[in-house]
């Protein structure tokens, strides 16, 4: 609320049309007003009043706004103190995992192991770790490529990839394309992250769900915006888990026994960040799950 | 290998003690002389004496830099094969390892095995042209050129448009001429991350390479696919000033 001068501007408006009339252009007769106090009242009332209800909306939104920008602002701190930590304690973990793969390495070379290769079986899960820990922390800066992009092309890639796995021949794998009055607009984006972002999207649903269960891939045009859903009939997830899903590492109750990193969806969410975009989760438990991501068209 | 009586002799430079005492025998196993230096001032210093082949270069170190070291290095006039061990691995300290000179990099947790045929690539590369591409502005195979510092592709005289990734993915490419460069590595050079599922962008991309620059897989004069391993610059790669 930077615009307080505006409440000066009939006062303004007053001295103008004073002036003018003052300075004798038009003729200036004296008005009398003849009023009871009865009705005098009233109209001070309807005043006060209207003056009193003005200033109370004036202020209550002037404050929501106010505090909207001191929560995103202390959002985005949090946010980077988050990433800074991430950087920092993946920048610790290096030099000791480089030290172990070396000192690893010396050994395997005087006669392998199997204890030994499960040693370095573990070095390699906690390098990935780190490793994709940090590219999803540096996803925020790094330069993203704006190029229009067709999700019709590229879903039609991706599903032809899924179909390959054993898991989609046990599935209903299903994808829908609009052709009608016109096909998908393309988005501004980065190919290739925007095919990594899908990629995970569709790997959880197959992961999740049970065989029989049916897979649909959809997008469709919605105003300026391309939207692009993955519904599974999978388990579901319930109402607690559901806001925590797009969080580093997070793991569902039910999913401790499928293997993943635990960081697809915090993946797919900066990724969607970084195009502008938006995504959301909607979850029944027992009848399954559908994330929808919003993506720009390109101009 | 070449036919030199005495082993090929490496200064590896890192600050982190555990790293050195584990790496520097295992170096030695894989055939190198290893030499080890503490920090950037010390590496300068044993350079004179040392005469290395090639120095292996942490970027991440007290007193002098990894950075500073190579930039110094280069501004002496001295081209002995860097190869950087980059703790961040942004696309922006990638670019910067190649402009400074470096002859490669590798990310850190590496696998040694890596290193040793990392090292014995540059040393190849070296050996066979003498000239080191690493501090080339312009890399020329036939009438392809590119020019690093104005990020352009010319084909037979004419400038061809390329995004910016395809351009970055064939700079790695000349810049590692007849060696196999797998998708996982091209992903984590060109791309800065590698996962799995990502392996078909670099197919995309060459692709896109091959149809700027009029190249066919069937019969590849520049890009060559290496069933089941990845892909190889197979052009003669010079440097133009």
């Amino acid at each position: 609320m930077r615009r307080y001068w505006l409440t000066l501007l009939p006062l303004g408006l007053g001295l103008v049309l004073a002036a003018l009339w003052q300075a004798g252009l038009w003729p200036n007769p004296i008005l009398y007003l003849r009023v009871d106090v009865g009705t005098l009242l009233l109209l001070l009332g309807f005043l006060g009043s209207l003056v009193w209800v003005l200033s109370l909306a004036l202020w209550t939104t002037a404050g929501r706004r106010g505090g909207e920008e001191a929560q995103s602002c202390f959002r985005r701190e949090q946010a980077d103190a988050h990433r800074r930590f991430i950087r920092r304690l993946d920048h610790e973990i290096k030099n000791p995992l480089t030290a172990i793969r070396a000192g690893l390495a010396n050994l395997t070379d005087q006669g392998d192991s199997a204890i030994l290769s499960s040693v370095r079986a573990q070095v390699d899960r906690l390098a990935r770790l780190s490793a994709d820990l940090r590219k999803l922390a540096d996803l925020d800066t790094q330069p993203v490529e704006r190029e229009p992009v067709d999700l019709s092309l590229l879903l039609t890639e991706l599903v032809e990839l899924a179909q390959e796995r054993p898991e989609a021949a046990v599935r209903h794998l299903r994808l829908t394309l609009p052709q009608a009055p016109w096909p998908l607009p393309s988005v501004a984006g980065d190919r290739d992250l925007l095919f990594l972002a899908l990629h995970n999207l569709v790997d959880n649903a197959l992961k999740f769900s049970r065989p029989q269960d049916t897979i649909e891939i959809r997008a469709f045009e919605d105003g300026p915006a391309v939207v692009v859903e993955v519904a599974d009939t999978g388990p579901g997830v319930s109402e607690d888990e559901l806001p925590h899903l797009g969080e580093e590492l997070y793991r569902g109750n039910m999913t401790r026994d499928v293997e993943g990193s635990g960081l697809g969806l915090a993946l797919v969410q900066a990724i969607v960040a970084r195009h502008q975009g938006t995504m959301v989760i909607r979850s029944r438990r027992g009848q399954g799950t559908v994330v929808s991501l919003r993506l720009p068209v390109a101009r | 290998m070449g036919e030199k009586e005495r082993p090929w002799r490496i200064l590896l430079v890192d600050d982190e003690e555990a790293i050195t005492s584990h790496l520097a025998p295992f170096l030695e196993r894989a055939g190198f002389s290893v030499t080890v230096a503490a920090d950037g001032e010390v590496a300068l210093r044993l350079v004179e004496d040392v005469a290395p082949d090639l120095i292996v270069l942490d970027v991440l170190m007290p007193r002098l830099d990894g950075r500073e070291t190579l930039r110094r290095l280069r501004q002496a006039g001295d081209w002995t094969p860097v190869i950087l061990l980059t703790q961040v691995g942004t696309p922006a300290e990638r670019a910067m390892a190649l402009e400074e000179g470096a002859d490669d990099y590798l990310n850190k947790p590496f696998e040694p095995y890596e290193l040793v045929a990392r090292i014995r690539a540059v040393l190849r590369r070296v050996q066979r042209g003498g000239q080191s591409l690493a501090g080339a502005r312009r890399l020329c195979s036939g009438s392809l050129e590119l020019d690093r510092q104005a990020r352009r592709v010319i084909l037979d005289g004419c400038e061809i448009p390329l995004t910016t990734r395809a351009l970055t993915l064939l700079e790695y490419l000349m810049l590692h001429p007849d060696e196999v460069l797998s998708r996982e590595r091209l992903l984590d050079a060109v791309w800065g991350w590698d996962y799995p599922a990502a392996t078909r962008a670099v197919d995309t991309r060459i692709a896109e390479l091959r149809r700027a620059l009029d190249d066919s897989a069937e019969d590849p004069q520049l890009i060559e696919t290496v069933i089941g391993e990845g892909y190889r610059f197979i052009g003669r790669v010079e440097v133009r000033e």
